[in-house]
This record gives structure tokens, C-alpha cells and sequence, in this order.
């Protein structure tokens, strides 16, 4: 009974592998589907109103403000009833999207299946009932490539902790620098690898196979970039979580983006306050698994590295996929299928490196949405990725949605000979920008400013569309992902070199 | 630019009529729903996040405490 139980188990798991011909097409097939359903729905909407009646318009009308000031002004609004459906539409998907993620994340929780969750909390808590491993330890392994620069600032933060880590570990990964060195001399251990040619994730891979075997249950990893700084009370935070649950596998940092790099360099900031701001209104849940710093419980490691190759993508005994692009969101849906319970704590904060430059943003953004399609395509659709097929196809459709926009405020401007103002949508766009404000809060009053104006954000926005269409497209043709790696000048030790990577970052 | 304003003579570099055709008409009616759907949305993220599990406590309650120190653990360290 058992056995059949087992064979039946090992039966239903997905036996994927990102070889090159197999995994292309699989991917391939994500780009697609996503491009499909979103031009789809678009379709059915544009032919539903295109029938008419959607819209209740009169001729402009000239009016005075404050008696004094003449204006052309047009009544144009949705009927009332279009108006009720739309919003209706909108907090459905919303909420049946956010329903859908909580009851799958519970009955995850809930499961008492060894074979398919081995890191379920249930799973994980009979293992664990009754034996004290000891206290929670701390070893950081840091990845680094070529970051002499960047690697004091690191080390400093990490040295600086109100509970600094036990060991830290940097991975000199073909360094030519003088990586090394600094690490000596600052008294960090240094783990050479040795023909490694699979970048950041076979880095870690080597050095893992060293560490793991020797650690207790209680003694944690934390995988940070070397171009990353931990704020204060980041690990005390971790290691207070770690020993009040250890069914809890994993605790991510949330980053914010460092100072400078101009209007360039606040767009992305927002954009990372906004991101922080959602995580915490999620409570914590993760998202991503932050490559910048996130801590691990051996166990989920051991786990992810028996599971590849069967349930998992990759090769068997490695902890991370060296095909993934991005190797952070590979991990994390790794460990949400293998039912592991993860925590992003707001008081887990780090600062991270920003793009410099458009063309630097552009290669390290369309890494990121390739690896997070090329991820989806290796697990397909289950349970625990239904959360990133929705948010693909959003921001697929925001693509659509926030283009015909900006096409027909366009066609307006080149059309009109007078200009008309529209008081229903002047409403909704002081909505929109309360909304925008809102969100940015925390991130100071140059932060504000810029979301104020609203425009200057759309069109970050739309250059981000662009490398999301740039990257379905790419995936969807089979065109073949090269990365470069761009020296940046170094204007500061945090304005590194190879950054235009990762999920915040890994090096190419 | 005067032979533009000839050819052109209501709008600035499209005809008028543009705007009262029917694709026009559809574009419009497209973008105004998508504004509101993108508007209801955006209200949800100004307003207090309400969270439903929290009227259910049952469902959040643990069976047993977590730490890593269990209650009755065989080789935990005594403390005090």
C-alpha cells in the first residue's frame, strides 16, 4: 500500500528538465501563452465595446471658470452601468488572484505528505518534535566576482550587525581582482571555486557541497550579493523568527535602492518602495526570495538538492539550477513546492545597487522578466506558480492597457484644434495620482515629487512594457538569451562593476 | 507648415474626423474602461488593507508551539 502510494507520488510529480531543446520549447510555450491570453482578452474587450454604447458623450461645451477663464469642456463618461462592471471586473480578478494564492499557500501548509512536500511545516515539525539542534547560527556565503570595490562596504555591514553571523564566507568566483585579498585581509574566509563556468548559481553550488554537510538544523545560510548592505537588526530579526518557528525554512530581505544615479536612479527607488510597501501589506508573504540577502534553513537546501532532477529543474545534489536566469525566483518557487514556509520581514531591509544607466536598467530588466518566464515554462502551471502566471499575464495586459492609453491621448493632441478638458477623467487621474503619492510615500519628498507629475512615471513604465515585450517576444522565437557584462565607471564603491544582472544580483 | 494647415484644416496634424470615427469611438471606449478597472485598483492600494483571515481565528491558531527549543525536549539545555 505504501509502496503504491509512493510509486503513485513519485508518478504525479512533473519530470521537467531545462535541456536545451525541452526547455526552450517549454519556455517558448510560457512566452506564448502569456502573449496569447493577453492579446486575447484585450481582443474580447475591444470587440464587446465596439458595438457601442459603452460610452455617453456630448459636443464640448464652453464654459467660465471662476467666471473668468473660458474653457471647452466635454461630458464624455462611461454609462454608469459600464462604470459598475469594470470596477466589479477589476476586484474580482484581484481578489479571486489573492484568494486563489492564500488557499494554495494553506493547503501547502496543511500537507502531511513527505514525498511531494517534504518541507512542509507539518512535515517538517514531526521530524523536528522534541530535539533541540542548539541555537541558531549564522553562516553568509557572498558570491563575488571581481567586487574588490564593493566587498568592505559588505563585509563592514555584515561585521556591524547587532547579531553579527557566526562565519562569513566570500566565494571568489574567477576573481582577477583583488577580491581575495580584501577578504584576507579584513579576516573573512575565502572559498576559491574551481572551474566553475556556470556563473553565480555553480558558485554556490561548489561551496554549498562543502558547507551543507556539516551544518545542524539550526545552522542557517544567508546567500547575499557583494553589492549589498544589510541594515542594522537585519540578522537579529532573522535569527529571532528562525528560533521561534523551526518549521520556518527561509526569511528573505526586502531591498531598497541606494542613493544617486539622478531621476534614473529615484524611478527605481519608487519602484522599490512600491514593491517594499506591497510585501508589507502581503504580510510578509513572498514574493521572490531576494538574491540581494536571504537566509535558509539547511534542511530547505538539502531538500531543493534531492529534489532536482526529479520534481525540480536541474541536476540532482545542486541547489541551484544553474540554467535559471534568475536564479533567486527559481529558488523560491523550488522551495514553495517542496511546501516550505518563507517570511520577507519588513525589519529585514538591505540596500542595494540601482541601474546607472538606460541601457544597463534595459539588460538587467529583461534578465529578469527571460529568467522569471524561462522559470514558469520549466515548472508549467501548478498550484504554486498560479501567483506568477497572474502577475505575467497583468503586467501583459498593462502593457496593452497603459499603450492604447498613451495612443489615444496622443491621437487627441494631434487631432484637436482646440483644446477640450474632460472633468470625469481629470477625477480619475487626481485618483490616480493620490494613488501614486500614496504608494511612494517612504521614499522622501523627491520621491513624492516625481510621482506627483504622474507622467515621468508612465513613461518608466512604458520602458519597462518595452523590455517585457522585448522579452515574451525573445522567448516566444526561441531567440537565445546573451548576456554582456558592462563595466560601469566606478563613481562609487556601491556603483560597482557587472551589475546589470540578477533579481537584484547576481553577477553574468 | 501653411500647406500642412491647408490640407489639414481642423486639427493640428490629423483630420478632425479622426476623432469621430468608429474605431476612434472604440479606442476611446477600450482605454476609459481600462482606466476605470486601473482606478478601482488603484483606490484598493490607497485604502487600509483588510484582512479577512483575521475574523477567522481558528484557522491561524497553532496546534503546538514551534520554537526551537520544544517543551519536553530530550537534550535541551536548561535554562535559569
Amino acid at each position: 500500500m505504501t509502496k503504491n502510494r509512493e510509486t503513485r507520488d513519485r508518478d504525479r510529480r512533473p519530470r521537467k528538465r531545462r535541456s536545451p531543446e525541452a526547455g526552450g520549447s517549454s519556455s517558448r510555450s510560457a512566452g506564448l501563452l502569456i502573449a496569447g491570453s493577453v492579446v486575447a482578452a484585450a481582443a474580447a474587450l475591444l470587440t464587446l465595446v465596439s458595438a457601442g454604447g459603452a460610452m455617453s458623450s456630448e459636443a464640448p461645451v464652453e464654459g467660465l471658470v471662476f467666471g473668468l477663464w473660458k474653457v471647452l469642456y466635454a461630458t464624455e463618461a462611461p454609462a454608469p452601468r459600464v462604470i459598475t462592471a469594470a470596477i466589479a471586473v477589476a476586484l474580482a480578478l484581484a481578489a479571486g488572484v489573492a484568494l486563489l494564492e492564500q488557499r494554495i499557500g494553506n493547503r501547502s501548509r496543511r500537507s502531511l505528505n513527505i514525498n511531494t512536500k517534504p518541507l512542509a511545516p507539518k512535515v517538517i515539525m514531526a521530524a523536528t518534535r522534541g530535539v533541540y539542534a542548539g541555537p541558531v547560527t549564522v553562516t553568509v556565503l557572498i558570491p563575488a566576482h571581481n567586487e574588490e570595490a564593493s566587498l568592505p562596504l559588505t563585509l563592514a555591514s555584515l561585521m556591524d550587525q547587532s547579531h553579527p553571523p557566526e562565519k562569513i564566507i566570500v566565494v571568489a568566483d574567477n576573481c582577477t581582482d583583488g577580491s581575495v585579498a580584501a577578504c584576507r585581509a579584513a579576516g573573512v574566509e575565502v572559498f576559491e571555486t574551481v572551474g566553475n563556468t556556470h556563473k553565480k548559481g555553480g558558485a554556490l553550488n561548489q561551496v554549498l557541497s562543502q558547507v551543507l554537510p556539516g551544518l545542524g538544523d539550526n545552522d542557517v545560510v544567508m546567500i547575499m550579493d557583494a553589492d549589498t548592505q544589510l541594515d542594522d537588526g537585519f540578522l537579529e530579526s532573522a535569527v529571532r523568527r528562525l528560533s521561534q518557528d523551526r518549521a520556518l525554512m527561509a526569511v528573505g530581505g526586502l531591498f531598497y535602492g541606494e542613493e544617486g544615479h539622478g531621476m534614473l536612479g529615484q524611478f527605481q527607488r519608487n519602484e522599490y518602495v512600491r514593491y517594499a510597501r506591497d510585501m508589507r501589506r502581503r504580510r510578509g508573504r513572498v514574493f521572490v526570495l531576494t538574491g540581494t540577502a536571504s537566509v535558509f534553513r539547511p534542511a530547505a537546501l538539502r531538500a531543493v538538492a534531492q529534489g532536482r532532477g526529479l520534481s525540480l529543474p536541474g541536476k540532482h545534489g545542486d541547489v541551484y539550477d544553474t540554467a535559471a536566469l534568475t536564479e533567486d525566483n527559481e529558488l523560491t518557487i523550488a522551495l514553495k513546492s517542496l511546501g516550505g514556509l518563507m517570511i520577507s520581514p519588513q525589519e529585514c531591509t538591505v540596500v542595494t545597487e540601482l541601474m546607472p544607466t538606460w541601457r544597463t536598467l534595459w539588460a538587467q530588466r529583461l534578465r529578469w522578466q527571460r529568467g522569471a518566464l524561462e522559470n514558469l515554462g520549466a515548472y508549467g502551471i501548478t498550484p504554486q506558480t498560479m501567483r506568477y502566471w497572474a502577475q505575467q499575464l497583468g503586467i501583459g495586459y498593462g502593457v496593452i492597457a497603459l499603450g492604447s492609453y498613451l495612443l489615444l491621448i496622443m491621437l487627441m493632441l494631434l487631432a484637436l484644434d482646440e483644446w477640450v478638458w474632460f472633468p470625469f477623467w481629470l477625477g480619475l487621474g487626481a485618483i490616480f495620482t493620490v494613488e501614486r503619492v500614496v504608494t511612494v510615500w517612504r521614499a522622501g519628498w523627491r520621491g513624492r515629487l516625481l510621482a506627483v507629475l504622474i507622467f515621468p512615471e508612465l513613461i518608466f513604465d512604458m520602458y519597462l512594457n518595452f523590455v517585457y515585450v522585448k522579452g515574451v517576444i525573445d522567448l516566444s522565437v526561441g531567440r537565445q538569451a546573451a548576456w554582456k557584462h558592462v563595466q560601469h565607471p566606478a563613481s562609487s564603491a556601491a556603483a560597482k562593476t557587472a551589475a546589470m544582472t540578477t533579481t537584484p544580483g547576481s553577477h553574468p | 507648415m501653411i500647406t500642412n494647415h491647408l490640407t489639414v484644416p481642423a486639427g493640428l496634424l490629423l483630420p478632425h474626423a479622426l476623432l469621430e470615427s468608429d474605431a476612434f469611438a472604440a479606442l476611446a471606449a477600450f482605454v476609459a474602461i481600462n482606466t476605470v478597472m486601473y482606478v478601482a485598483l488603484a483606490v484598493a492600494k490607497i485604502l487600509p488593507k483588510v484582512y479577512v483571515s483575521d475574523w477567522i481565528r481558528r484557522s491561524n491558531e497553532r496546534s503546538e508551539p514551534r520554537g526551537i527549543i520544544p517543551e519536553n525536549a530530550t537534550n535541551a539545555p536548561s535554562e535559569g
